[in-house]
């Protein structure tokens, strides 16, 4: 039996109808085309499906749909909202070089910002523990974590400034 | 890698859910995070016709604190706001690290600590800690309310104590008594995205520099997680040597039934047990040690 | 050396910011009206003959809509070499047997995924099950299993080299040992899953999305399995989430894809689970080396012979090239004298073996390496003056196989000992005390010569159309797949005409549009084959305009011509100049408005049969082993390398940084859990590659060369880098805990055994 849901995904409200067996990720990419939000594992070991609800870093491919019942969903899509202006994060990743293959770039960036709304100025060890759950074979990390450090840097630095 | 199909019921008591499971059948499985059992389901392991998710039930997530009657964990507390509550890391560090050494972000996002238990792997980190802690299962079902120490609680890999149509709706864990400590360690033998190849947990408290008392618990070597009652009886009412350490990891290696699986082989476990143990007793005994008044 | 404007600076990757906002499409991304969703059933079987297969349950399924077995295809052999027929060994799908479990049987295609899955359930196979080998002794055994009927001995393919009198080089050497190794398989684990869209043209073209590295091979391969000629099929590269080898050679899928959408009319889409790419997914190779050194008093190498089995599970895969690379770089980094090789490779009855990262040199360099630490402690030299008074130097020759043109080993050598305090560490560390460091070197090629000889195509290939506008369009087949050649190339043409990057459109890896041939992103071949095909159709672009504005500025004939901040001048005189776009309006208009285009090409001469070029380094790994649990921590690595002219420093560290990555689990977490045939650990829980707290700091310096036949004296730096870090932990490891690892990979228990044992 399907079930209709209400979700808001990146600002916007949807309604979907789903059945129960149907993952949050399933959902996302292929009935609202939320590509950027990718499926890497489907057993919530690699990262790459990664997206924010309620401010949580979840795998979408361990959540059901009908789960996300009432929720706020973030995913990459929503990161920068203007679209034309990106998010400091997502400027840290292209500068730094974190990017290469890029399949697993919009879950890194998804557990970055929720490293970051948690503890915006995170230590080396934090930010490599804040990235356990996202597996990358291109880079070794350690252009993601220089972009992530400097991301709080900049983050920091405008938060002072508009205080 | 798809999920089977399935119903899918989310109650907002307890006594619905428990009218559910007894509606749906033995087959219905119950979900907190639903973590483990999405994957069993995405892998083909299990297919219920029927799922019933607690997550709705208001108030089953809370984490209370209580100075006298000690912790208690909801069932649906996520194992990040475990890893993560004040009151756990001051009164409870073992029991924050275990939560936090429990896979990785995302999934401690998802999942909970009372799922963890309920799931009943032998190798999961929640347990042993909770074990040696003398954590009481608190459990709801057709005949009302029981509960039931955690040591009783695992029957075998997958298998508890619960009877059918019965919930764990939350754990209490009593205060640690005073000149306690507690330590939790645990090995994978390959990379740190990981599931344990063995763990260990105690509770160790003394008198002096005695051990009055000590509750040592192995994982991933035996179908549930181990008491390593003669490692216990090697420690207590002595003070903890090296040698005595050494002694005790001896014998609870003797103690555990490992196997030999993808994660390590039988042997390794074996020897792995003796440096854990003696590992945890130590650290256990320096926190008891320095919580002791001056 | 040459100044250069964008060539070697902090340039940001062209599709960084596609990436970073998730609006890149990969092939699973795309989405066609009507598009129907495949699966594959595989064989449960490690070996079986399929005595009946009944699909009609599974066609009469509502809402499938074609369900495929190998009887219904034309039933033609590929593999990668066609120009060795002897060595295409396999069918998009079964024919008679299955050879390992995994094997893909049939096919279905519905209109959605768990349709198209039950549908693979209602499949009846009949098998009848056959003896099976799974490993190299049991399948060259007397009365062994025959795999495959044409191949009685299960050998497929060997390889040979010799030169030089390796009889004598033994008798004069002082010191000779054999060891021998054995390495195991482990996974490429790119990320992106496999997956292939394809659909049918108007005109019976078929057009396939595919996650690949070489759409030319794919191309090509596809069009002979499906009876249709080359150009009746357009493979156009989407983005790609990784490859690492594991993407380029045609795969069951992208013909059932093509095959399934020309009999249906209607898109067709594969995309793998994680579960089948660790099941049933391509893999190093494990493989048995037995090498035999020789060495004078004072440390001088004598002669060396080494006879390796490469255990290529059912199928050839590119295991011949494979067998035939670890030959050459047997004979790479030092200088012998003397040298035999022979190499054989065995089908046994697991997932076949294939390219990846490294392509043989991996396994093969494991042995030099560790044979060379085992022979510099014995000989009482130390091992990095053991290895600089080997080793190979620019101008070696290396008979039948090699010119080396530019060689910065020796200076990487001497940079590594020094960044690590090399000398300090080794003697301040006690064998057994816990801590320990060790060295590894290695060196690779920039893109094979063999195989492609005896053709009609470069092995590379370019266009460049230019625009009144001041802009160019570069249309080339390099398959960028994370590596960042779209990048590389379009900074080598900015920097060859003067432009800035933003100046460059680039338009690569669909075979309608791009250039014919190219083997795509293999062998590290892209920065310099590609390269230097871009900057031969530029200088033909720049021909074409410079003379042109010769006659506008009536310059004498012997003023030379450059193109430089968007301008074309004669040399010397910036004053005089017009900008690029003029000059193309010019040029157009002279020539009666024909547009502005140039071809360029790259094909080697004089280079041996392996690579026009080298690629040279050492790395130093530093790590701390846990006695009691065996658990190895590597704190940190040391890596000076000679890749010729940086050309994007970023994307240089960052093969390396991925590089470090991937050697580091090949040597101390990664490996294939096998029960029999059966791949156990299929999720990323159980295959465990390292995670971002299990990287340690790394630290590196470029040694300065400029290679000749390198577009802008550029050479490779992908894959070479993924070899050195196995020896030099496995080095460290013995210095720390005694323990000499010949047997990949290093795990906890190795170590407490034999530490007990010492």
């Amino acid at each position: 039996m399907k079930h209709v849901i209400t979700l808001n995904v990146n600002g916007d409200p949807y309604t979907v109808s789903v059945d129960p067996s149907q993952t949050l990720n399933e959902v996302l990419r292929e009935e609202l085309n939320l590509t950027g939000v990718k499926l890497g594992c489907g057993s919530g070991d690699c990262g790459a499906c990664t997206v924010l609800m309620d401010g949580r870093a979840v795998s979408s491919c361990l959540t059901l749909a009908v789960e996300a019942e009432g929720k706020d969903i973030l995913t990459v899509e929503g990161l920068a909202p203007s679209g034309e202006k990106l998010h400091v994060i997502q400027e840290e990743f292209i500068d730094k070089g974190a990017i290469q293959c890029g399949f697993c770039t919009a879950g890194m960036e998804m557990s970055a910002l929720h490293l970051l709304n948690k503890n915006p100025s995170p230590t080396e060890t934090e930010i490599r523990e804040a990235l356990s759950g996202n597996l990358c074979r291109c880079t070794g990390y350690a252009k993601i974590v220089e972009a992530i450090s400097s991301a709080a840097q900049r983050m920091n630095d405008a938060s002072e400034r508009n205080q | 890698m798809r999920l089977s199909k399935f119903d899918f019921h989310a109650p907002k008591t307890i006594s619905e859910a428990i009218e559910l499971l007894q509606s749906k059948g033995p087959d219905a499985r119950l979900m907190a995070g639903g973590t483990d059992l999405l994957m069993k389901m995405k892998h083909g392991a299990v297919k219920p016709p029927c799922l019933i998710s607690l997550k709705s039930v208001p108030g089953l997530n809370a984490i209370r604190f209580d100075e006298s009657a000690g912790l208690t964990i909801g069932a649906t507390a996520l194992l990040s706001e475990v890893a993560e509550h004040p009151d756990i890391l001051r009164h409870y560090p073992t029991v924050a690290q275990a939560a936090r050494a429990t896979a990785n972000v995302q999934v401690r996002n998802m999942g909970t600590v009372v799922g963890n238990l309920c799931n009943a792997s032998p190798a999961a980190d929640n347990p042993p800690i909770h074990m040696a802690m003398r954590a009481v299962v608190l459990i709801e079902g057709p005949g009302g309310k029981r509960e039931l120490p955690l040591d009783e609680f695992f029957r075998g890999p997958g298998v508890t104590a619960l009877l059918p149509a019965e919930i764990v709706t939350g754990l209490r864990v009593p205060r640690m008594p005073v000149n306690a400590g507690t330590a939790y360690h645990s090995l994978s033998a390959r990379g740190k995205l990981d599931c344990n190849a063995v763990g260990a947990a105690v509770m160790l408290t003394l008198k002096g520099k005695i051990c009055e008392d000590v509750r040592l618990f192995i994982s991933a070597c035996g179908p549930t997680p181990l008491r390593g009652r003669k490692a216990e009886e090697m420690v207590r009412g002595k003070e903890l040597t090296e040698e005595i350490a050494a002694k005790a990891g001896a014998e609870a290696a003797e103690e555990s039934l490992p196997i030999t699986d993808l994660r390590a082989s039988a042997d390794y476990r074996t020897e792995m047990v003796a440096v854990l143990t003696r590992r945890v007793l130590k650290e256990a005994c320096q926190m008891a040690l320095t919580s002791q008044p001056a | 050396m040459r100044e250069f404007n964008i060539v070697g600076k902090h340039v940001p990757r062209n599709d960084a910011r596609a990436k970073a906002t998730g609006t890149a499409i990969y092939t699973d991304d795309i989405k066609l009206p009507g598009m129907l969703h495949g699966r594959i059933l595989r064989s449960p079987l490690p070996h079986a003959r399929i005595l009946r297969i009944d699909t009609s349950k599974a066609a009469a399924l509502p809402g499938v809509r074609c369900v495929i077995t190998g009887e219904d295809t034309p039933k033609i052999k590929y593999g990668n070499w066609r120009l060795f027929p002897d060595t295409q060994d396999e069918y998009p799908l079964a024919i008679d047997k299955v050879r390992f479990i995994g094997d893909e049987v049939a096919a279905v295609a519905a209109v959605d995924l768990d349709t198209a899955e039950e549908a693979l359930s209602l499949i009846e196979v009949e098998y009848e099950e056959l003896p099976a080998v799974f490993d190299v002794e049991s399948a060259i055994a007397q009365g062994a299993p025959v795999l495959h009927d044409y191949c009685p001995s299960n050998i497929s393919v060997n390889r040979k080299i010799q030169y030089g009198d390796l009889e004598k080089a033994f008798a004069e050497a002082d010191y000779v040992r054999e060891d021998t190794f054995t390495v195991h398989a482990v996974s490429h684990a790119y990320l992106e899953p496999c997956s292939s869209v394809a659909q049918a043209d108007l005109d019976g073209r078929i057009t396939l999305w595919t996650s690949t590295q070489t759409p030319y091979i794919t191309q090509c391969l596809l069009a002979s399995t499906m009876n249709m000629r080359e150009n009746d099929i357009r493979v156009i590269k989407p983005f790609v989430g990784g490859g690492f080898g594991g993407k380029m050679e045609l795969r069951t899928w992208e013909f059932c894809a093509a095959f399934m959408a020309k009999k249906t009319g209607r898109p067709v889409k594969f995309t793998l689970s994680r579960e089948e790419e660790f099941l049933a997914g391509r893999r190093r190779h494990p493989m048995k080396l037995t090498s035999k050194v020789g060495f004078k008093k004072d440390g001088t190498l004598t002669g060396k012979d080494l006879r390796i089995h490469l255990d290529g599970g059912a199928y050839n895969a590119m295991g011949p090239t494979a067998t035939f690379l670890c030959g050459n770089f047997g004979a790479m980094l030092y200088r012998y004298p003397s040298y035999r090789f022979f190499g054989e490779h065995v089908y046994t009855n697991k997932p076949p073996a294939s390219a990846m990262r490294g392509f043989g040199a991996p396994q093969s360099i494991f042995a030099t390496e560790t044979q060379m630490n085992i022979a510099a402690e014995e000989l009482g030299i130390d091992p990095i003056e053991l290895r600089l008074k080997n080793a190979q130097v620019s101008g070696d020759k290396i008979p039948d196989v090699a010119t080396i043109s530019t060689c910065g080993f020796k200076e990487s050598l001497e940079k590594v000992a020094e960044m690590c305090n090399w000398k300090e560490k080794r003697a301040q560390y006690k064998t057994g005390g816990g801590k320990g460091i060790g060295i590894g070197c290695y060196s690779f090629i920039s893109g094979g010569v063999f195989n492609w000889f005896n053709t009609q195509y470069p092995f590379s290939a370019a266009e460049v159309r230019a625009f009144d506008d001041g802009t160019v369009h570069l249309l080339t087949m390099a398959a960028d797949i994370g590596q960042g050649c779209d990048t590389v190339v379009k900074q080598i043409l900015a920097e060859e005409l003067g432009l800035k990057m933003e100046d460059i459109r680039i338009t690569s890896a669909d075979t309608s549009m791009t250039p014919q041939a190219d083997l795509g992103a293999w062998g590290s071949r892209l920065t310099l084959m590609n390269g230097n095909a871009v900057i031969d159709a530029a200088r033909k672009i720049k021909e074409q305009i410079f003379g042109m504005v010769s006659v506008r500025f009536n310059l004498n004939v012997i003023h030379e011509m450059e193109c430089k901040d968007g301008k074309v001048f004669p040399k010397g005189r910036p004053q005089r100049s017009m900008t690029f776009g003029e000059a193309v309006a010019m040029a157009q208009k002279a020539n009666r408005g024909e547009p502005l285009v140039a071809r360029g090409y790259y094909t080697p001469r004089d280079k041996g049969m392996v690579t026009p070029a080298f690629s040279f380094g050492a790395q130093v790994a530093e790590v701390e082993v846990d006695k009691e649990t065996g658990i190895v921590q590597v704190k940190k690595f040391w890596t000076a390398h000679d890749c010729g002219t940086v050309i994007n420093p970023k994307a240089v560290e960052g093969q390396l940084e991925g590089a470090i990555q991937m050697g580091l689990g090949y040597t101390l977490s990664e490996q294939f859990i096998m029960d029999g045939g059966k791949t156990l650990n299929t999720t990323f829980l159980d295959y465990k590659m390292p995670n971002a707290m299990d990287m340690p700091p790394s630290e590196t310096a470029h040694i300065d060369t400029y290679e000749p036949e390198g577009p802008m004296g550029a050479k490779e730096a992908g894959e070479g880098l993924a070899i050195p870090t196995a020896p030099a932990i496995a080095a460290a490891v013995h210095h720390a805990t005694g323990y000499r690892c010949k047997d990949l990979p290093i795990t906890p228990e190795k170590i407490l055994n034999a530490t007990k044992s010492l």
